[in-house]
This record gives C-alpha cells, structure tokens and sequence, in this order.
C-alpha cells in the first residue's frame, strides 16, 4: 500500500483547461497582492524541471508571479514554509500562500499552536481534484487510476475560510477509499500480523527523517528523538530505534496531524506513515469527536479534557 | 509456588493516590507477586508514553500505568490529561501490533490497598499465562538495518555506477 | 564517577525477616558509582541518621540512597539528615523496601532480588539528580476581598484586625449584602439589622480597610502573593468626599416612582439613592437610566439643593489598580426566578406556579421585607395585591432545589429553616392566621435547628404537608393551591390569601465571568470548586485565592461567618511570613528548545504557564516561549508530558532521572 492507486480507470478527473484558468487567476492574483503591497511574498508552485512536475517558489516580484502554476503535480503542503523550523520566509511581512484544502488544515493547525498568525496570512485557497500519486505517469492526466491514495477520500477540495478560492470543481466521481481499506484490512489482522507488518516496514526505514523534515507540524526546534541526555529514541537506523521513532512520531502527532500525507510522499522507502496518522486521526474522531478543520481550534484533542471521557479501558 | 515464567512487571504511578494505597497494602500486610517494580511519578499527568514504550523495550513484559481516580487528582486534572494521552497511546500501540493485555491502566486511591493487590496479581498472572513479551526483545538484539536492498530502482541504480 | 552511599535498614526485623539486606549491600556496593553500602538496624534512629551523615563526610558522598520504608513516611529524615551533612537534600532518594516489599512478600529469595532492584533503579534515580533550592516568592501583605455580604464584612474585619490592609469591593451602593434585606434570623430571631450594622460601620470606619462600593472587579492578574487587580469604580455622579450623607438630594428627587430592587420591588425610590437607610457608606448614587436629568437633559434639582455640591453628572468610571497577595472570593449568591426564563439565566421557571404572574406568590426574600421592621409596610405583614392581611399562607420549599428537571439537582440548605421561620414570624404578627408548609423533608442540622423546626411546628402551629404543590391559581382574590398529602395519601386543595415560594440558592449571574477573571474554578452550577472538598474547604486550586460564603455553595449565615473567618485565617497565615517558601518541584522550560506551541499553557491546572517574548538586543521579537511561574506551579508535570519536545521539565522528575530508572530495570 502506498500513494499510488490501482492502475486502472484513466478517465480524467479534470480537463486541463481547468488548470489552465486557475493557473491563470492565481497569477493575476498573486501580482495583484505584490504590486499592491498587500503581501511582501506569494509562496506557490512553479514548474518543475522534469515535465510534468511541479515544485515550491516562493515569488516577491510581481513581474514573476507568471512563474507561478497549479496543477495536480503541486502536491507539496507548502505550510511548512511558514513554521518556526524553516526560518527566513516568515517575519518578512504579510506572506501569500497557496493553499489547497489539505494545506489549508495544517494553516488552521499551526495558528492554533501559536506557530502562525491569521493576520500575517493571505490564504489563496485553490479549489483541487486531487494530486497525483507517487509513480505516476506524469503525461497523462489526473485520474482516479493515477491519484494519491489520500485524494481518494478528500473531504476538503473546496478550501472554505481563505481569503479567496480559486477555481470551481466539477462534480467529482465517488472513489473506493483505499486507504481506509487498507487501514481495515490492517486492523481485522492479530496483532502478532499488525506487528509482522510494521516490523518489515519499519526495519527498511533509514532514519533520513524525511517524514519528519516535510511535516508542517514538526517545528521542534529540537526533536526529542535527536536528544541524548536521555536518549528517549534510538537515533541509529536499527529496527528497535525505527520501531520506537514512528512510534513517537505517530503520537506527537495524535489530535495535530492534518493528513496532507507529505510524510508518505517524501518517504524514500516506501512506509506507509499516513496510515498511522489516518489510524490515529479516526480514533481521535471515535474517542472524542475531534476532527482537523479548516479553521483552527484553539485546543486539540489531547490538551483538552473532559469529565466524562471514557474510562472503559481503566480498571 | 515457583512458576516456569516470572514476568518483568514495570508499574508507573503517582504518588498521592496509588503509591499510598501500595504502601498501604503493605502496611496491612497483604500479599502480592514480587514481579512489579514501581516508579513513583507525582502524578499520571507526567507519565509520557515515551516511558511506556522505552519499559517494554528494556524488557517490561507488562506495563501498569496507575492514578487517582477521577475527581480525585491532587492536582486537579492531571489524571485526566493522561486518561485521554493513555486512550490514545494504547490504539496506536495495538495498531502496530502490540497486545494490549500486556498493558493495564488503573485508578487505585490511596484506601485501595486491596485493589492494588488485585490489580498487581491479575496483571502479573495474565502476563505469566501469556510468556515473555518476544517482540520488543527480538527487535532490540537485531542489529542490522534489514531493509530491502533489492529493489529494481536500487540494482538499476547499482549497475549504472 | 558519582560517590553514591547506600543505606539498608533493616526496620528492627521488619524489613530483614524477608528481605537478606547483608547481601542486598553486598550487591549494591558493587554497583557503578556506589561508593559505599551498609546495612542498620534502625537507620531512622540518632544512630542511624548519624551513620548517614558521618559516611557522606568520611567517603564524600554526592548522593544518598536509604533503602528502608515508604518515602512518605521518612523521607523528609532523611534529606534533612543529608543536609545536615552538607548535602543537597534533593539528592538523597528513598528506596522503599518495606511497604513495596518486604511487608508484602513472603519469599526471601524474591522480596530480596526485588529489594536488590529497587535500589538499583533508584541508584540510577540518584546519579541523575540535581540539587535543588527551595523557591522563594515575595508577598504584598494586602488582601482583596471580593463581595461586601456578611462574608466579605467578616472576612475583611478578620484580616484587618490582624494588621494587614484591606481592599473591599461591592458591586451594591452599599455593603450589607443579601443579610441586609433579612427581617429576623434564625435559629434565634435576633434582628438582622441589629447584628448587621454595627459590623458594617465598623467596615467602614476601620483603619485598614479600603472600601470601594458601586465598583467591580475589571483585572486580575498575577499570582499568589503578587496579584495586580484593576478595580472598575462606577460613576457614581456623587462626590464621597464632599457628600455629607444629608440625604436632601433624595427627599428633593422629583423622579420617586422607581421600583426599589433592595425590597424586592414591593416599595419605590428616587433615582438618586441609597438602597437603604442604614447603607454604608451612606452617600447616594444617582440610577442614570432612570434619572430624568441624564435620560432627557432637564431638571438638576439635586445639584441645586446639594449643600456640600457633590454632586457631579460629569463624573466618569474610574480604574485603578491594587497590588495584593491575597484573594477573598465572597461574591454571594441569586435567588431562582420562578418567571419566564430571563435569557442569562440556564433554568426554566414554574409555569404551574404562574411563572410569576400572581402578585400574591412572592418568594421567601420578598416575605422577608414585609415582615422587616425597615420593610416597606414598615413590619406589617400585608399582601401585595392589595395590601390586606393574609390569613391563610401557605409555603412552598424546595422550589427549584432538588428539582432535576428543572436543571438543579443540589439542596439549597437554607430554605427549610427560614420556611419554618417565616412560618412563626407570621404567626407572631398575625395570631389568629394559619401558616400551611408544603415540603419535601425538612432538613434541619445545625446546632438549636431541629429544635427550632420543632417549635415551628409544635407550638407555633405551622401545618406541614408533606407533598409538593403541583399548581397555583388565582380565583377570585385567592390563591388556590392545589397539591398532594403523601403520608395521609389524599390531595389537598388551600385556598392561601398569600403564596410564598422558598427558591433556590443559585451562583450569582456572572459567577462564571468573575472566575475565568481569577483563573478559578466551578461546578456545573457555577459555584466555586473548593481545593479539596474535606480538607481544603475554602482554599481554591490557585494558589492565594480563597472563598467565603455562598458563592462556594448553599450556606446560612452560621456557616458563612465561619468559612469567612477561615478564610482569613488562611489570608493571615500566608501573611505571617515575609516570604513564601515552597518545595522546589517546579517545571522549568528550556528557552532555547521551546517552539511556543503552548500546549503547556493548555494543559497547565494551575494556570502557571505564561508566554514570554524573547527579543534581541534592538528589541525584535525572535521568538515566542512559554515561562513557567515558579509560585504558581503545582508540580504535576502534565505540561512535560505533553511537550512534544520536552522542552520543559519538571525538576525532581526530569526524563533523564525517569529514563535512569527504567533503563536500570
């Protein structure tokens, strides 16, 4: 299980005419905010230099804001750009960014955790299909044979609470959740073949901590797994330590994770991480109704009580 | 009686409620397994399940996690922070595969000798039925990174050099 | 290397019938960075303690472990004995060998290889320790009292007659509180007035204490020992300095026709006022939404007759800001109205008792001023309709208390008592009437109580009906009520000339917006939570805040005064010392590591968790951390556990003495 759907069904989700207007409007706007002085920066995507691909820019010329595209390759969450973690784009001023409905629930998490403000943002929410896949061919179009598994149950594709949405979808087919699948087919297994699983998953893990670079939500100016004294996660890439580090990480990120699914993508071994996050992400919601929206809530579900929490696990 | 098997029992509790009702179920002389080792912690709200995990990976073959009960805490609403960080930990600890029968969580109050005594001996008896916790152990002595080296992008990569 | 003793008590036989303690300091002396193990009979005894301390002089010991019994018994001993011997208390541990061990095991081989990892974990515990200083925090020897009732008066007198200066503040015109409006108090009929206003002039007259009446709490922060409170002093439009207290302004007061709340609307007042005759302090208040020269412009007859000329229509809200170390919540309590739902409140009123509507049902203050000598009929007991004798009454408890559907489901503890009350007032007034009591039980505790009720019943001849009414209606120019007997089995049907409704004791509307203002906290109710329901009955879990009186929970005045004076009693304590010392087991947050996600500040109980800025030297902000306040952590580490990056720790449980003790495992 990973990123990429089944092979089958190429039929186009989206004609590219749709790229092309948005792309188009988001050029118009992002020149308009920087020559307006509304924003210092626009943090966007640009063409990448393989065809088809696209990657982060972030734009202060107007004259360059045609650099600036969307497509279903623009599968970076750029609100990593804008975390304490990744300095030097913020505190410049009021800053632009792009922002599809996945993103955009990590904006709304990242100002709840104080690491963002509202007002130094201007969101320009784009109305999105889905992205592309790990492994997709990038000359064909988007299509349910070629989108990302977490696309595949996006609930967000119209972002609501930016400052303007770009873009009008076309109604959109109903598509076979894989991921739940897969997270079903997990949890029907004992936990002895749970275990199998993860082992063999988690022992190709390299500890590149790409997963962890790629969250917005790791902002930690210094990772409780990079401490020594003590050394609460082994930090050499032997099975036990990679056991314990997605463990941690799975549950520093319980209650926070907005399921843009970054992890997954930039996972050079394949791991299927957004599994974890999606596992914990609908125990949260079972448990406590907690569901990561669009706008931010001020408590997450682990920082906040109630009386008559269950208790049925407690003897 | 001597048994084939005697668990590593790890207990994480807090001092004001469950520590006294252990010591108070040795002031009473009651009598329990010997395999449980407690940590003393002000109160559930400073458990970390890093803790949890780091037990069970220096060879707890089961963990107790023990606090006031609610309403109870001496610090007001430790407890129940740790009530929803536990409900939380324990799913993301089965879900990679880890049995939950070797983890127990309870609220002994400083009265409750007797419900320590009973909590202890259940724990230790069901984790003595149950054996050695193998995959924490298994996965600590294997000291080599066992990815897959195979892969068709690696041997393209491999021969291109 | 460390230089770590280790100490074994034997407990007389206690510990070493089961535990062999010979080689249990065999086997720890042998431990990485134990430098000396031995065992005693008795190590909490003279000898013992000296054993210790000549041992950490002798092999220059940098951390002390005494095996023995439970650290809540001994603990304490032993760190004093450490520092006695030039140790940092906080560096000697206790392993307990007893409580968790030898009293609990029967097998030597077992208790002993357990009592050996005991003190091996804590071996590891020890190495990992800090020395720790004990936290000193300064006091601002002024207290606040919150509320001018008989809670706050009793409060604030106790506090001041112990030398210390006192803030008092009264939302009211006047101090005197709801004790004021009372006619007789049971269980003895003394005069409410008669035991009330000598302490209220002796409020108001008292060195130490500064009144502020007509004013609200707006601010408060800070911390034990150290809160800034801002005060908001309404406009009162009258000078209190020049104000002689003449009363001129409201004799001459053309605008008279308005309702006069301090006797539950039975009688009228002028819109310059004081709510009543005996109110300190005795300078007016002008009612600007009823005062013709501020609603339409004209008049200014009061300016004009106002000798001193205090009076002042220009006069503006005025803040101000009082230092103090102490806190006293004593802000009382609302009535249950039985009328339509007003939109602030949460509870539904009776609509089988007319929500209201009927002018003779009143509830059980309003009877209060008709039968008070100062009442508005002067102590005649007069129906309000149309101001005839009642002589049929009857009285309805438990309405609204102990009515969960109504959304209370507590008992407002007052009631059954001022009903029988009521009941011997009227008879003594009106002899030839009958008093009828609908109840649920009577509760009666309290010393002379149950007498009291009994006297209501035995000699004065209240008519108890155990039953509940189940509707009022008006017929004719009486009350008809109509309810049931329980213990006879039959209903009953009383034509009353007058109603009286003993309602709920419920939290003050806005109790809710004065305690998130404190940082305190309250029941579903919206009364304030106590620290500790038996033994800390009138602390609050922040520290230096404390209550008195209703606002806690249903109190009569007995139990008000003596929560007040507990109260002060506590003020004074913290008081009695220039500073606050406290264990120094605190969370530490380390600035450098901490990202400001604030989830400390979510989860802290104690509301210790402040943001602090972090700037450089030409004063831009860099960052955004959380700091701990080291006076009003409480030391329950919740926040450590929840930093994802353990940027802060709790010290004496910090993750390298916990990761010690579980990797030695």
């Amino acid at each position: 299980m990973n990123n990429t759907a089944q092979k089958h069904d190429a039929t186009p989700l989206v004609a590219e005419s749709y790229y092309a207007a948005v792309t188009d409007a988001l050029r118009t706007e992002a020149a308009r905010l920087l020559s307006e002085g509304v924003v210092t920066a626009v943090i966007g995507y640009k063409e990448g230099r393989r065809h088809g691909t696209a990657g982060p820019a972030i734009v202060v010329d107007p004259a360059r804001a045609n650099e600036l595209i969307f497509s279903a390759a623009c599968v970076n969450n750029l609100a990593l750009y804008l975390t304490k973690a990744k300095k030097g784009v913020a505190g410049t001023g009021k800053i632009a960014i792009v922002a599809k409905g996945c993103d955009l629930r990590a904006l709304a998490g990242l100002m709840a955790e104080s690491q963002i403000r509202r007002e130094d943002l201007h969101i320009i929410g784009v109305a999105c299909a889905g992205v592309f896949g790990s492994g997709a061919d990038r000359r064909e179009p988007l299509s349910a044979g070629n989108l990302a598994g977490k696309c595949r149950e996006c609930s967000v594709g119209a972002p609501e609470g930016a400052d303007i949405v770009i873009g009008t979808l076309p109604p959109l087919p109903e598509l076979s959740p894989v991921e739940a699948e897969e997270l079903a087919r997990l949890e029907a297994m004992t936990p002895a073949e749970r275990w199998a699983f993860w082992k063999e998953n988690f022992a190709r893990c390299i500890r590149c901590f790409a997963c962890r670079q790629v969250c917005p939500f790791c902002y930690c100016e210094q990772c409780l797994c990079d401490r020594n004294r003590p050394q609460a996660v082994e930090t050499t890439p032997r099975p036990a330590g990679n056991m314990a580090w997605h463990i941690v990480r799975a549950m520093h990120l319980a209650g926070r994770c907005a399921g843009c699914a970054e992890c997954e993508r930039a996972c050079p071994m394949d791991i299927p991480l957004n599994l974890l996050n999606r596992k914990m992400a609908r125990e949260l919601k079972e448990l406590y109704g907690h569901e990561a929206g669009l706008t931010p809530v001020e408590k997450g579900p682990l920082v906040i009580y109630r009386e008559d929490d269950d208790q049925s696990f407690i003897k | 009686m001597k048994h084939d098997f005697e668990p590593k029992i790890v207990a994480f509790v807090c001092t004001w409620c469950t520590y006294a009702g252990a010591d108070l179920a040795g002031t009473s002389r009651m009598q329990y397994p010997a395999n449980v080792r407690v940590l003393k912690f002000p109160c559930t709200g400073r458990i970390d399940p890093v803790f949890i995990l780091k037990a069970f990976q220096k060879g707890a073959d089961g963990v107790l996690v023990s606090g006031c009960h609610p309403g109870d805490c001496h610090y007001m609403a430790g407890n129940f922070h740790a009530r929803r960080r536990f409900a939380a930990f324990r799913k993301l600890l089965e879900f990679v595969g880890v049995d939950l029968a070797r983890l127990e969580f309870s609220w002994v109050s400083a009265a409750e000798g007797g419900k320590w005594v009973e909590v202890v001996t259940d724990l230790t008896e069901r984790i003595r039925t149950m054996g050695p916790l193998a995959e924490f152990k298994e996965l600590e002595t294997e000291e080599h990174w066992s990815g897959r080296l195979e892969t068709a992008e690696l041997k393209e990569a491999y021969n291109n050099i | 290397m460390s230089r770590i003793g280790v100490f074994i008590c034997h407990c007389g036989e206690n510990i070493s019938r089961t535990v062999d303690v010979e080689r249990v300091a065999q086997v720890t002396a042998r431990l990485p960075g134990v430098a000396i193990a031995l065992d005693y009979k008795y190590m909490c005894s003279d000898p013992g303690q000296n054993l210790l301390k000549k041992a950490v002089a002798e092999h220059k010991l940098d951390g002390v472990v005494v095996a023995a019994c439970s650290p809540r018994m001994h603990e304490k001993t032993f760190r004093n004995a450490a520092r006695a011997a030039g140790l940092n208390p906080f560096l000697c541990e206790m392993a307990n060998i007893r409580e968790h061990c030898s009293w609990v095991h029967e097998d030597r081989e077992e208790a002993t290889a357990k009592a050996i990892d005991i003190v091996k974990f804590t071996v590891s515990r020890v190495k990992k320790d800090r020395a720790l200083a004990p936290i000193t925090v300064p006091i601002t020897k002024r207290a606040l009292v919150i509320g001018g009732g008989i809670a706050g008066i009793q409060a604030a007198l106790d506090i001041a007659d112990a030398g210390h200066q006192v803030v008092l503040v009264e939302r009211e015109p006047s101090i005197g509180g709801h004790m004021a409006q009372l006619s007789e108090t049971f269980p003895t009929l003394d005069c409410s007035q008669c035991i009330m206003t000598p302490k209220m002039v002796d409020v108001a007259n008292h060195p130490n204490i500064k009144l502020y009446t007509w004013s609200e709490i707006e601010e408060v922060s800070g911390y034990i020992g150290n809160f800034q409170v801002t005060v908001r002093r309404k406009a009162r439009s009258v000078d209190e300095d020049k104000c002689t207290g003449c009363g001129v302004c409201m004799a001459k007061c053309p605008q008279k026709k308005i309702d006069n709340a301090f006797d539950r609307n039975l009688g009228t007042r002028p819109a310059i006022y004081v709510p009543f005759p005996q109110a300190v302090p005795n300078t007016p208040v002008i009612d600007r939404d009823n005062c013709t020269r501020f609603k339409t412009g004209k008049c200014g007859v009061c300016e004009k007759v106002c000798g001193p000329g205090a009076i002042d229509y220009g006069q503006q809200d005025q803040l101000i800001v009082e230092p103090v170390g102490a806190i006293v919540v004593a802000s009382g309590f609302d009535l249950y109205n039985i009328g339509p739902k007003p939109a602030d409140s949460p509870y539904e009123g009776y609509g089988e008792f007319g929500y209201g509507a009927i002018p003779d049902v009143i509830d059980g203050l309003t009877f209060e001023r008709l039968a008070s000598a100062s009442g508005p009929t002067g102590g005649k007991i007069l129906r309000p309709s149309d101001g005839k004798e009642p002589k049929q009454v009857v009285f309805i408890q438990c309405v609204g208390s102990r009515a969960r559907e109504k959304g209370i489901s507590y008992c407002s503890k007052i009631c059954c008592m001022y009903t029988a009350k009521h009941t011997m007032l009227y008879k003594h007034k009106i002899h030839d009437g009958q008093a009828y009591v609908f109840f649920m039980d009577a509760r009666t505790p309290g010393k002379n109580y149950d007498e009291f009720w009994r006297r209501a019943v035995e000699e004065e001849e209240a008519v108890y009906i155990r039953g509940m009414v189940s509707r009022l209606y008006q017929k004719g120019d009486k009350v008809v009520v109509m309810g049931s007997d329980v213990l006879v089995g039959v209903q009953v049907e009383i034509e009353a000339d007058l109603v009286v409704l003993a309602t709920a004791v419920q939290a003050r509307t806005g109790a809710d917006l004065l305690a998130q203002k404190l940082g305190i906290s309250y029941d579903r109710y919206n009364f304030y939570s106590e620290a500790h329901a038996k033994l800390k009955p009138v602390e609050c879990a922040t520290a230096g805040i404390y209550l008195a009186g209703a606002c806690q929970g249903p109190k009569d005045i007995p139990d008000t005064v003596s929560q007040a004076s507990a109260a002060a009693a506590k003020v004074m304590t913290l008081f009695a010392k220039d500073q606050l010392e406290r264990e120094p087991i605190v969370a530490r947050v380390n600035e450098r590591n901490c990202a400001g996600c604030l989830a400390c500040k979510k989860v802290c109980p104690y509301g210790a968790v402040e943001e602090k800025e972090i700037r450089d030297r030409n004063g831009n902000l860099i960052k955004t951390v959380a700091y701990v306040n080291p006076g009003v952590c409480g030391g329950c580490g919740t926040c450590q556990a929840t930093c994802p990056s353990k940027s802060v720790e709790l010290d004496g449980y910090t993750d390298e003495q916990i990761m010690a003790m579980i990797e030695a495992l």
